[in-house]
């Protein structure tokens, strides 16, 4: 009916495309650089590794270079040292994240306070976390030395050695060694996303709660915690896939030594692909972190959903 | 009575407590630096020295000189190849991530959702899962040992971040802005340059910073796609210099410095925007 005086109107010629579907490609034409990036550096490499994990292929043993079907996931059924990186990235992520997570927010609780250079000191708590993973493990493997480091020295010098440690060389020390390395890195991050937690939780609970007769601890059981809650269960399940999948430390450390007793999946992979060069098995267990990695994305938003907004 | 025992409780947790706590803290975050740099300054009579000696008896500065211009390891070389790599990622890294971030906050199209998911899922993968991967590919095209295969690779950590960061910013403009410059005859990538980019300015500049930082730290790809020691970023001569016959931890030392002081500068910059940037997996080691 509208219509009925368009004829008075000159025709305007209709567009090849209705607005709808102009703005439509225009959204899809900015989203083709990105594509481009990604496609090229992920998802062809995820297919490739896919590909690649079907073949026997060592760099510098081409003559027997050959399709092997799933011939490398027997090996991975069979390859001890796969389960015992399995076990021992458990040790790692356990270790390293329920301490950062301590550190973290006894240092977010301190920072939280009112004092005199606070700045600075939050500066420089940020540090072991900004700096890169190479910076952090080198000075860690010279603090280690056995010979001119300083932790040997200070811990003979309080008593509490009697004899020099090769902490990275003795299969009992080099886990915790590299833990407390990791520690060192983490806590940052548990620092600063609790204390801005902290500094979200309005003052008035608290003053509240003064009014109402509560103590320090109950104050802290009962308005801290509860609050805090939803942005620990984030950070956390962060860090916990994080530290799974970081390799940069106990590679530059130990390469995963001594003896394996500082493997992780991570690195083994990475030792596969760089120092084996043994393409086709490094792929294989590229395709198993990935499924492990997607199983862990999947529980994380589970567990974050509905929190996300919070941080 | 029991309130008297309370303040006093929270007398001490607020006075010794803390203070005692702060210092723990700045000797724990600072100590091992403090000592590196103690280090950096020291002769080679004073690291080897038995008793070890805390501070160097003759400052020296022959550490940085001879990492500079060493042949071996040279990180004037290193210093160069990380800025080159990482500026350049960065700066094509903001332009991919200006058009995607956009395309995502601004058009409603089928699959939107999933690949928010998808650049979220991304930040939980590890690198590890790609070198075999992408050494084989970068093998197969001819690019090894060059800028291009290192700055390629960067792009598959550095472009799902920035793009999810710029998502939230752009998000965050009104739209009713744009669409005054729209109905004004601006074509929608003249409303994203002249409204929402200078809007989204201070965002844009930060999470290009986080940008040029992971690149700047990046290990795993730069050993694994260079052999050539001019190749080699700061990053991967530090792990090289480690590989040579005797460790020169003098030199390792200055090396150790000269790769994190730009860093520490970039970041206090970044203060504000830190924890958006850390929850979005801006450094995931």
């Amino acid at each position: 009916m509208a219509r009925s005086d368009a004829s008075v109107a000159v025709a305007l010629p209709r567009p090849l495309l209705s607005r709808r579907a102009r703005t439509l490609l225009t959204g899809y034409l900015y989203l083709v650089p990105v594509a481009a990036c990604l496609g090229g550096t992920i998802v062809f490499p995820i297919l490739k590794a896919m590909h690649m994990s079907l073949y026997n292929h060592v760099l510098f043993k081409p003559q027997e270079y050959g399709f092997v079907g799933l011939g490398n996931y027997r090996r991975l059924l069979r390859d001890e040292t796969f389960w015992l990186t399995l076990w021992n990235s458990f040790v790692w992520v356990f270790g390293s994240v329920s301490l950062q997570f301590v550190g973290g927010f006894a240092a977010a609780l301190l920072l939280h306070q009112s004092f005199r250079g606070r700045p600075f000191v939050r500066t420089v708590t940020l540090l072991p976390w900004i700096v890169p993973g190479v910076v952090v493990a080198l000075v860690w493997e010279w603090l280690y030395q056995p010979n001119y480091g300083v932790i040997n020295d200070v811990l003979l010098r309080l008593g509490w050695l009697r004899e020099r440690v090769a902490w990275l060389s003795d299969p009992g020390l080099a886990m915790p060694a590299v833990i407390a390395t990791n520690v060192w890195r983490g806590v940052p991050f548990f620092a600063v996303m609790l204390l801005a937690g902290l500094q979200a939780i309005p003052d008035e609970l608290y003053e509240a709660a003064r009014v109402d007769g509560a103590r320090v601890i109950q104050r802290f059981r009962h308005i801290t915690l509860p609050l805090l809650r939803p942005i620990i269960i984030v950070a956390t399940a962060t860090r916990i896939i994080w530290t799974f999948n970081y390799a940069d430390l106990i590679f530059v450390m130990t390469s995963g030594g001594p003896a394996n007793a500082t493997q992780i999946t991570s690195t083994y992979t990475l030792v596969t692909a760089y120092t084996n060069l043994d393409f086709g098995y490094a792929a294989t267990l590229s395709v198993v972190l990935l499924v492990i990695m997607l199983v862990f994305t999947i529980l994380y938003l589970r567990v974050t959903r509905g929190i996300e907004s919070v941080t | 009575m029991s309130r008297r025992h309370d303040d006093r409780l929270a007398r001490i947790l607020g006075g010794p407590v803390l203070w005692a706590g702060l210092a723990a803290l700045t000797l724990f975050a600072l100590g091992p630096f403090v000592w590196v740099f103690l280090t950096s300054l020291k002769t080679r009579a004073d690291l080897y020295a038995t008793p070890l000696r805390y501070l160097p008896a003759a400052v020296t500065s022959a550490n940085y000189v001879d990492a500079w211009t060493s042949r071996l390891t040279p990180f004037s070389r290193f210093f160069a190849n990380s800025l080159l790599v990482s500026s350049v990622t960065m700066v094509a890294t903001t332009c991919v991530s200006i058009l995607a971030g956009y395309a995502l906050a601004r058009f409603r199209f089928a699959g939107r959702n999933a690949l928010l998911l998808i650049f979220l899922a991304t930040q939980m993968f590890p690198a590890v899962l790609l070198i075999a991967p992408l050494l084989s590919q970068w093998y197969a095209l001819g690019l090894i040992d060059t800028y291009q295969a290192l700055i390629y690779s960067n792009f598959s950590f550095t472009v799902p971040f920035t793009v999810w960061m710029l998502v939230g910013y752009f998000d965050a403009i009104p739209r009713d802005l744009e669409e005054s410059a729209l109905i004004d005859g601006c074509g929608r990538f003249g409303a994203l340059c002249r409204v929402v980019l200078p809007l989204a300015a201070p965002g844009i500049a930060a999470t290009a910073i986080f940008a040029f930082v992971t690149s700047w730290s990046e290990l795993l790809f730069a050993i694994t796609f260079t052999t050539r020691t001019e190749m080699r970023t700061l990053s991967a001569g530090l792990l090289f210099m480690v590989g040579q016959y005797e460790i020169q931890w003098g030199q390792l030392s200055a090396g150790v410095m000269i790769s994190t002081v730009p860093v520490a500068i970039l970041f206090t910059y970044l203060q504000r925007h830190l924890i958006r940037g850390l929850s979005a997996g801006a450094l995931k080691g």
